[in-house]
């Protein structure tokens, strides 16, 4: 259950042809999640700024 | 509102650990699928996401109820808060099922009930996005985006059961809550730990989101500048 | 409860009830009229006329695949009734006998000419070394 699937790291990219569809999700999930998270954090930043400002 | 805090930091990092270990466990440490082969590696993202697009729209009529009828600001506010994050999470369904359709089904995009409806969801909350930034009265398109929201809600059953009153591509649930499941356990394990990660840093996200739209919302409350 | 929200609950169930049903009607509409998405058998009782593009949903027959050079021909079945397919590309990795398919194209004289076929698998996940110990 818990043994490395694949015979080396290659393999494991590779993934009998399968690596470009498995890996480019897993790149566009982590992306996306990434960039909702950093948006946010700087909207609320900018927000801040403009309570301190006009105080 | 430091207990939030503290509360979102403590759910988005432990979701990022259980998340990042579901992944690593299920992309390298489980054995390939005997008909799909490494292909099927992609479960561990595609079916979070779905999960979440869906729960994530039953939450917001849920917060759209409880506006129409009590008028609580604060769940008009979780509402216009939560539909981009639904967004986020139905457009990773829709392009990661279209990714893993190109080896397994021999197409990325069929006309299926499931898929289709799932694009209407997308849309759903685009559109419920797009109408609420339109006004320039928040009150006015809370109001709206909260019936909206109502009446989109139709959609879900039908995303949810599509598979089953249709014949779709798609194949049918492997995970439900009356049969055991269809997907063997070493295999199992590791989707349920990334739908609990995927589940929690969505929660963050949603935190993050509703802060957004307090600070935005309120910003002229004098307990808000004490906070700031 | 006050009266109010009761008539808020209400104008809700009502608007619902209203677009569940406008739903439904469409997606009969669809169901029935759009989605030409038959099963062999379900071939048998219509008349299809050979200019109309459908699907056909259904397992390969063990047995029945033929190849000629980019030609590819085929039988499609529910295990009740059958149908024969033929087609010219390549086929999805997952196509195989005894495995479930979905095609494309237009019925001419009993024949169906697909211009796509599509592999379908089911809802089973489970690694290769448990389906030998299944087998023995």
């Amino acid at each position: 259950m818990f043994d490395f699937a694949f015979n080396s790291i290659g393999e494991a990219i590779y993934m009998n042809g399968h690596g470009i569809y498995v890996w480019s999700v897993v790149i566009l999930v982590l992306i996306s999640l990434l960039s909702f998270f950093i948006g946010y954090n700087l909207k609320i930043k900018k927000l801040k700024k403009k309570f301190n400002e006009s105080n | 509102m430091f207990q939030v805090e503290r509360a979102y930091k403590f759910i988005l990092y432990s979701s990022l650990i259980i998340y990042i270990v579901s992944l690593i466990w299920g992309l390298l440490f489980t054995q390939e699928d005997f008909v799909q082969g490494n292909s099927y590696r992609i479960i561990y993202l595609h079916v979070p996401a779905s999960f979440l697009s869906q729960s994530l729209y039953i939450s917001m009529a849920v917060a759209s109820f409880v506006y129409i009828v009590w008028r609580v600001k604060l769940a008009a506010y979780l509402v216009i808060s939560i539909a981009p994050i639904g967004a986020l999470t139905t457009f990773i369904a829709l392009t990661s099922g279209s990714i893993w359709g190109i080896p397994t089904w021999g197409t990325w995009w069929q006309w299926d009930a499931r898929i289709t409806s799932t694009l209407i969801l997308f849309i759903m909350y685009l559109g419920l996005i797009s109408l609420h930034s339109s006004f320039s009265n928040y009150e006015k398109a809370d109001k709206l985006l909260s019936w909206l929201a109502i009446v989109g809600a139709i959609n879900i059953p039908i995303i949810k059961k599509s598979v089953d009153w249709w014949s779709t591509l798609h194949q049918s649930a492997s995970i439900t809550l009356t049969d055991k499941p269809s997907i063997d356990p070493s295999m199992l394990y590791p989707l349920i730990g990334s739908m609990i990660g995927f589940f929690g840093i969505i929660i963050s996200l949603v935190i993050i989101s509703s802060k957004y739209q307090i600070f935005l919302r309120e910003k002229n409350k004098s307990w808000i500048k004490e906070y700031v | 409860m006050n009266p109010t929200r009761k008539r808020r609950i209400y104008n809700i169930l009502f608007v619902l009830l209203f677009s569940i049903s406008g739903i439904f009607m469409i997606l009969y509409s669809l169901n029935t009229n759009l989605d030409y998405f038959f099963t062999p058998s379900e071939l048998n009782n219509k008349e299809i006329s050979s200019n109309k593009r459908i699907k056909i949903g259904g397992m390969v027959l063990s047995g029945s695949v033929k190849r000629q050079g980019s030609v590819i021909s085929f039988v499609i079945t529910d295990y009740e009734n059958s149908i024969d397919v033929i087609y010219e590309g390549i086929v999805p990795d997952l196509f195989k006998e005894d495995s479930g398919v979905v095609a494309l194209g237009y019925l001419q004289n009993d024949i169906f000419e697909a211009e796509e076929v599509l592999a379908k698998h089911d809802e089973n996940y489970m690694p290769p070394s448990i389906e030998i110990k299944n087998d023995n």
